[in-house]
C-alpha cells in the first residue's frame, strides 16, 4: 500500500483531531516511523490517517510538580535535548539515545512508541521503571492510565479507537536515585532490541536500596516488571553474588520468544547479563545518581 | 607478449622520474554529479510510454510444475504482456559460465523465487495485481536445505548429473606420508554463511527498441558485453542488435556480474514494442538475487617440531544453490587461497561445488576468497598457538618467498610486499593493545591477525581487454573502456592513467561510461581486474596515439621522429624549444584530411598457458596480498562483539589513487565485518529466505564501524599499468579470520563458524564455561 491510498486529515488543534477521531475510523500518525513501515507492509487496515504533525499544542515538555508532562508530538531528540528530562528522568534520556539512529530520534515520538505497543519499544521500560501515566482524550472524555495498566498484549492496549494519546506524564526521579538502561541489539544503531531493561533504584543508605523498579522489554508480550529481582535488591549489600542472583531472578521472570533475531534461550541469558551489568556499574562507581538540584 | 613489454618499459621509465597524476588522490570524477543527484539511476528514470514489469516467482523451492495458468492475468485491463518459457525465442537459459539456469522456469522449480513468468503493464499496481492472478500448480519434491543433506546418497537429485556440479582433486607431494612424520596434526571443520550484497539499488533496468530496431538495455551490471551476449543468445538475435549500458549502478559487489533483469527486460520490450522498466523490490532482491556461496571446509594440517608447515589436506564444499552461475570459478578461488601464501610441501585439495535448493550463489567480492581464508587463517592461528609460537612469527616463518614454487607449480612473485606487511603489523600499536586490562570484568579484549592472498583477474582464462582513446581537436581526450564504474572508481583511476600517459591535465580527460555502442570490450568489472585490464589496454592505446602524432609532428616541425620530443600536449624539436606544436592542432589538421585520432589498444593479460587440472583458471600470475590485525572487545555476558580497530597493510602494487584505494579498503573491511559478525541469509522450512530487508538482515551501521587504518606497502607490479595490481577484493578476504582469531584471544574459545552473532558467541562461551 501507499500513503496516497489513504485519506489524510491534518488538523491544527486537538479538538479538531478528536472530532475526526470520533468514529474511530482514522489511524493516528505522529512521526510515522512505525506507521509508514506498516503501510508498506499492508498492515494498516484503516482507510484514513490522522496526521498529528501540525498540532502545535501537542509538542511540549512541561514541569509539573512530581511529573514531567510530555506532549504527544515530542520526539526522542526533544527529550535528549531537554534540560528538565536530563535532570529528572535521565533513564529516559539514556533509552532515547538508543532508539534507531538520529534520523529516527528526530521524527519518532514517545507517544508513538506507546501507541505502537511493541514489547521491544525502547521508550517503554523507563516509563515502567519510573511510573508514568498515559493521557487518553476523546471528544467526550479524558482519562489517565497507569503505564502498567495500559498494554494488554502485542499491539493491544486499552486505548479506544476514538481516543488519542495526548500526553505521557513521566514521574520525576528523586535526587540520589540510581538508574540504568541497557539494550541488546544486533548492531549499534537501527537495531530492534533483542532484550532491554530499565531500572530505578532508590537508596536507603550508601549503596543499599529501599525501592527498586526493574522493567524488561522484549521478553514477554508487553514490557514487564521483574518483581522478584526487584525484591531481592532491597535492603541488602549488593555483593557480586547478589547481583548475579538478581540477574538470574530477572531472567526467570522473562518469557521471551525465539524469532529470526535470537533464541528465547539467548534472550534469557542476555537479560540476566544486562541486569548484572547495570547493577555492577552502580555499585562500582561507573554511574552517578540523579542530581536534581541544578535546575 | 610485445605489448606487455612496451607497457613495462614505459612504466619503469616514468617511475624513475616520478609521476604527475599517479599516486595522487583525485576525487572521483563523478562524485559531484552523484551527490547533487544529477546522475539518474535507472530505477529513477522514466521514459515516455514506459511499461512496468514484474516477475512471477515460484513459491516453492523444489517441485515439478504441473500447470502454469496466465489467462486471467492476460485478461486484466492494463496488462500488455504475460510471458512464460514458451515466449523465449532462443536459449531458455543463462549463466556466466555454464548456462544452466532457466530464463523462465519450465518443468521443474529448483529454488524459492525462481522466475516463471513476466508481466508488463501500464502501471506498477496493475503489474502487481496481474502477478496475483497467475496460477501455478506444483507437485512438490523434497527440498535439499544444506550441503550436508545434498551430499547424502539418498538425497533428492537436483540435476540429472547429480548434486555435485563440479569436482577437482589437486595433489602435490604426499600428504598421507607427511602426516605420519608430523610433529603435530590438527583437523578442523569451518563453516561460513550465505552473505547478500545488499547494494542500495536493487537489480533494476530499462529496455527499449530504438528507431534503428536495436534493443537498448540500460541496467546496472558488471560486464556489458557478456550481458549483450546472454541477451542475444536468449532472444535469438544477433548481438549487433543489442546495446547494453551499465552505468550508473547503485552498487554491485559481484551481485550484478551475471544477468539479473537484462534478459527479462529484453523479452518484454521486444514483445510489447514499448519501453519497459523492471525494478526488483528489496524482498525480491533477497529471494531472487545472488549471494555468496556458503562453505564447509575441513582442513587437516601438519607441522614439524620446528613449526614448519608440512602438509595441508583440504576438503572444500561450496553451496552453489540451484544453479552454477559463477560457482565453478568461485570454487577455483577457494582452491587457490586454501593454502594461503605459504610454502607447504605436501598438499591435497578435494574441492566440490554442491547443488542445494538455496537460491543461486554467485560472485561476491572476494569470490570464494573469504571462505577459504577463514579456514586456513583460523588454522594457522590455532597451529601457532599449539606450537606456542607468536602468530606473526609462525606466519612469517612459513610464508613463501619470491622464486618459491607455489602449490600449483606456479612461481611465487613479489613476495617481499607481504613479508614487509606482516613484519610491520607486529609493530602496530594494536598488536600490543590486547594486553591492557579493560575496566569492566565482563569485557575481554583480544587482537587477531590474518593474512590474505587473492588473484587479480581471470587466471589462466585467456583475457584480451581492449580499450580506446580518442583525441578531440577541441581539446579533450575521450577514454573508452567497458569495465563499468559501479562506484568503485575505475573511471577516475583510468583518467589518471591516461593523464599520466599523455602528460595532460585531468580536466582534459573525459571518460565515457561503459556502453557497448562506444566502449570497446574490456570485459568485466570483477576479480579486482578493472584497473589492471583497462589501464593496461589504455596505455597501449595511448602509446599508439602518441606514435601516430609523433610522425605527424615530425612532418609539421620539419624534423624526424627521433628529432622531436613530447611533453604536456606538445611536440617540440629537441634542443630548440621555440619550435613546437600542440597535439590538438595536429588533430585539427588531420581531421581536415578526414583522419580521426581514435586508437584501440589490446592487452594480453599475462597467464600460465594451462589451468591446473579440474579448474578453469588456477593459478594467477598476479596476486594481491594483505595483512590484517583486528582488535575486539567481547561482552561475555551478552556475547556481543565490538570490533574496535582494524589495521590493513596491503600490497596492491603501485597505488594509482591513494584516496580511492583507501576508501575501497575501508568499504571492503566493513563488508567483511558484516560477513564476520552479523550478516547471514536465513531460510525457513520451505526454503524461503526470511531476512531480506535491512531490518532483519543485519548489515553493519555507521555506528558499528571500527577505527580503520590502511597502509599500502610500496611495491611495483611489472605487468601492471604504472605498477598497479588490483585491490577491491583484498581488504574483505582476511576480515573473518582476523576477528575470529581476536575473539579466541579474548575469550579462550575458538569459533569455527561465521557469522559471530551474539547468540552463537554466547552459546559456545557457556558450553565452554567461559560465560
Ligand atoms: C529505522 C527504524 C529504527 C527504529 N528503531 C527503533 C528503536 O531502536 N527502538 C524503538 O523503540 N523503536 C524503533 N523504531 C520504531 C519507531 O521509531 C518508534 O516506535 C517510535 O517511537 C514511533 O513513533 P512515531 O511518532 O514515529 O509513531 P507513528 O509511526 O506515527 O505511530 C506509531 C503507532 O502509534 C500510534 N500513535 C501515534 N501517535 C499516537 C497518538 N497521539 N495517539 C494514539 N495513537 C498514536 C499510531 O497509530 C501507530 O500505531 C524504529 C523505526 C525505524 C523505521
Amino acid at each position: 500500500m501507499k500513503v496516497s491510498h489513504y485519506t489524510v486529515h491534518s488538523p491544527r488543534t486537538i479538538s479538531e483531531a478528536l472530532n475526526i477521531l470520533k468514529d474511530g475510523a482514522a489511524r493516528p500518525i505522529a512521526g510515522g516511523t512505525d506507521v509508514m513501515v506498516q503501510i508498506k507492509d499492508d498492515l494498516v487496515k484503516e482507510t484514513e490517517l490522522l496526521n498529528l504533525s501540525y498540532i502545535m499544542d501537542l509538542n511540549y515538555i512541561r514541569d509539573d510538580g512530581d511529573f514531567i508532562r510530555v506532549g504527544a508530538l515530542t520526539t526522542y531528540s526533544d527529550l535528549i535535548r531537554s534540560r528538565l528530562v536530563n535532570e529528572y528522568s535521565p533513564v529516559l534520556v539514556e533509552a532515547a539515545r538508543t532508539v534507531g539512529a538520529v534520523q529516527i530520534q528526530n521524527r519518532g515520538t514517545l507517544a508513538g512508541n506507546v501507541g505502537n505497543a511493541s514489547p521491544a519499544g525502547d521508550g517503554l521500560p523507563p516509563l515502567f521503571a519510573t511510573g508514568a501515566k498515559v493521557k487518553l482524550q476523546s471528544e467526550a472524555s479524558e482519562r489517565e492510565v497507569d503505564i502498567g495498566d495500559y498494554f494488554l498484549g502485542v499491539r493491544k492496549t486499552v486505548r479506544q479507537p476514538n481516543e488519542l494519546i495526548t500526553e505521557v506524564s513521566v514521574r520525576k526521579m528523586k535526587p540520589g536515585d540510581y538508574y540504568f538502561f541497557k539494550k541488546i541489539g544486533l548492531r549499534s544503531a537501527n537495531a530492534i532490541s533483542l532484550v532491554s531493561v530499565a531500572a530505578v533504584l532508590v537508596p536507603a543508605e550508601v549503596l543499599t536500596f529501599k525501592e527498586a523498579r526493574i522493567a524488561m522489554g522484549a521478553v514477554a508480550p508487553t514490557v514487564i516488571r521483574a518483581k522478584s529481582a526487584e525484591a531481592a535488591i532491597l535492603n541488602c549489600q549488593l555483593t557480586d553474588e547478589k547481583m548475579k542472583e538478581v540477574g538470574r531472578l530477572a531472567s526467570e521472570e522473562a518469557h521471551p520468544i525465539t524469532d529470526i533475531r535470537a533464541t528465547a534461550e539467548y534472550r534469557k541469558q542476555a537479560i540476566a547479563g544486562a541486569v548484572y551489568e547495570g547493577l555492577y556499574e552502580i555499585v562500582n562507581g561507573f554511574r552517578s545518581p540523579v542530581n536534581g538540584s541544578s535546575v | 607478449m610485445p605489448e606487455v613489454e612496451a607497457v613495462k618499459l614505459a612504466s619503469e621509465e616514468i617511475l624513475q622520474q616520478g609521476y604527475s597524476y599517479i599516486n595522487r588522490s583525485y576525487q572521483r570524477v563523478d562524485a559531484l554529479d552523484k551527490v547533487t543527484g544529477k546522475i539518474k539511476f535507472f530505477s529513477d528514470m522514466k521514459i515516455e510510454g514506459m511499461l512496468f514489469a514484474r516477475v512471477f516467482r515460484s513459491s516453492v523451492a523444489h517441485a515439478n510444475i504441473v500447470t502454469l495458468d496466465t489467462t486471467e492475468a492476460e485478461r486484466l485491463q492494463g496488462v500488455r504482456a504475460v510471458l512464460t518459457y514458451k515466449d523465449v525465442p532462443g536459449l531458455n537459459a543463462y549463466g556466466a559460465i555454464i548456462p544452466d539456469a532457466p530464463v523462465l522456469g519450465y518443468g521443474k522449480v529448483r529454488f524459492y523465487g525462481e522466475p516463471l513468468a513476466l508481466v508488463a503493464a501500464d502501471d506498477q499496481e496493475t503489474a502487481e495485481k496481474a502477478l496475483g492472478l497467475i496460477k501455478a500448480v506444483y507437485e512438490p519434491l523434497p527440498a535439499v536445505h544444506s550441503m550436508d543433506e545434498s551430499l547424502k546418497p539418498e538425497a533428492p537429485k537436483l540435476h540429472d548429473r547429480g548434486n555435485i556440479a563440479r569436482h577437482a582433486l589437486i595433489l602435490k607431494g604426499d600428504v598421507d606420508r607427511a602426516f605420519k612424520d608430523a610433529h603435530l596434526t590438527l583437523e578442523r571443520t569451518y563453516r561460513t554463511q550465505s552473505q547478500k550484497h545488499m547494494f542500495l539499488e536493487p537489480e533494476a533496468g530499462i529496455a527499449y527498441t530504438d528507431e534503428l530496431g536495436n534493443l537498448n538495455i540500460l541496467a546496472g551490471g558488471q560486464n556489458p558485453y557478456r550481458d549483450k551476449m546472454q541477451v542475444a543468445r536468449s532472444l535469438n538475435i544477433s548481438p549487433e542488435k543489442v546495446r547494453v549500458i551499465n552505468y550508473p549502478a547503485g552498487g554491485a559487489f559481484g551481485g550484478k556480474d551475471d544477468v539479473t533483469v537484462q534478459i527479462h527486460l529484453a523479452l518484454l520490450a521486444t514483445k510489447t514494442k514499448r519501453p519497459v522498466k523492471l525494478v526488483w523490490n528489496r524482498e525480491e532482491s533477497g529471494i531472487g538475487g545472488f549471494h555468496r556461496h556458503p562453505s564447509l571446509i575441513t582442513l587437516k594440517t601438519a607441522v614439524n617440531d620446528d613449526g614448519r608447515l608440512l602438509a595441508n589436506d583440504s576438503h572444500i564444499y561450496l553451496d552453489t544453490g540451484a544453479y552454477q552461475s559463477f560457482g565453478p570459478t568461485v570454487l577455483d578461488v577457494t582452491i587457490e587461497v586454501i593454502n594461503g601464501p605459504y610454502l607447504i610441501p605436501n598438499i591435497r585439495i578435494d574441492a566440490n561445488l554442491v547443488y542445494t535448493n538455496n537460491g543461486i550463489s554467485s560472485a561476491f567480492r572476494g569470490f570464494g576468497g573469504p571462505q577459504g581464508n577463514f579456514a586456513i587463517e583460523s588454522m594457522m592461528d590455532e597451529m601457532a598457538e599449539e606450537m606456542k609460537m607468536d602468530p606473526i612469527d609462525f606466519r612469517l616463518k612459513n610464508l613463501a618467498k619470491s622464486g618459491d614454487i607455489g602449490p600449483f607449480g606456479n612461481s611465487m612473485r613479489n613476495m617481499e610486499g607481504i613479508h614487509e606487511a606482516l613484519s610491520r603489523l607486529r609493530n602496530s600499536p594494536l598488536w600490543q593493545l590486547g594486553k591492557e586490562l579493560p575496566p569492566k570484568p565482563w569485557i575481554r579484549r583480544g587482537t587477531g591477525v590474518a593474512i590474505a592472498i587473492k588473484g587479480v583477474g581471470f587466471g589462466t582464462i585467456p583475457d584480451y581487454p581492449t580499450a580506446a582513446v580518442e583525441l578531440l581537436p577541441q581539446g579533450k581526450i575521450k577514454v573508452l573502456f567497458s569495465n563499468p564504474d559501479y562506484g568503485q572508481g575505475v573511471n577516475t583511476g583510468n583518467a589518471q592513467i591516461v593523464a599520466e600517459a599523455l602528460d595532460l591535465p585531468m580536466n582534459e580527460i573525459e571518460v565515457v561510461n561503459a556502453d557497448t555502442q562506444y566502449s570497446p570490450d574490456t570485459g568485466s568489472s570483477s576479480a579486482s581486474r578493472g584497473t589492471f585490464t583497462s589501464g593496461n589496454a589504455l596505455l597501449v592505446a595511448c602509446n599508439k596515439m602518441l606514435d601516430r602524432l609523433r610522425m605527424e609532428a615530425a612532418l609539421y616541425l620539419e624534423s624526424t621522429r627521433d628529432g622531436i620530443e613530447y611533453a604536456s600536449g606538445r611536440f617540440l624539436i629537441k634542443g630548440n624549444e621555440s619550435k613546437s606544436v600542440s597535439i590538438y592542432d595536429l588533430a585539427k589538421g588531420l581531421r581536415a584530411k578526414g583522419e580521426t585520432l581514435k586508437f584501440e589498444g589490446t592487452f594480453e593479460v599475462p597467464r600460465y598457458p594451462e589451468p591446473v587440472k579440474g579448474t578453469l583458471e588456477v593459478p594467477h600470475v598476479v596476486y594481491m596480498y594483505g595483512a590484517m590485525v583486528s582488535s575486539i572487545e567481547l561482552n561475555t555476558l551478552t556475547g556481543y562483539l565490538d570490533v574496535k580497530n582494524v589495521d590493513l597493510m596491503a600490497d596492491i602494487g603501485n597505488v594509482i589513487n591513494p584516496l580511492l584505494a583507501t576508501t575501497q579498503c575501508e568499504g571492503g573491511i566493513v563488508q567483511g565485518l558484516g560477513f564476520a559478525t552479523s550478516e547471514e541469509l536465513v531460510y525457513n522450512q520451505d526454503e524461503k529466505p526470511m531476512n531480506t530487508n535491512y531490518t532483519t538482515y543485519i548489515v553493519p551501521s555507521i555506528a558499528d564501524i571500527p577505527k580503520m587504518y590502511v597502509e599500502f606497502i610500496k611495491t611495483y607490479e611489472q605487468y601492471g599499468p604504472y605498477g598497479a595490481k588490483g585491490m577491491a577484493e583484498i581488504p574483505i578476504v582476511p576480515v573473518g579470520a582476523s576477528i575470529a582469531n581476536a575473539l579466541k584471544q579474548a575469550s579462550g574459545v575458538r569459533y569455527y563458524q561465521l557469522p559471530l552473532t551474539p547468540g552463537r558467541v554466547l552459546s559456545k562461551l557457556h558450553d565452554q564455561g567461559q560465560g
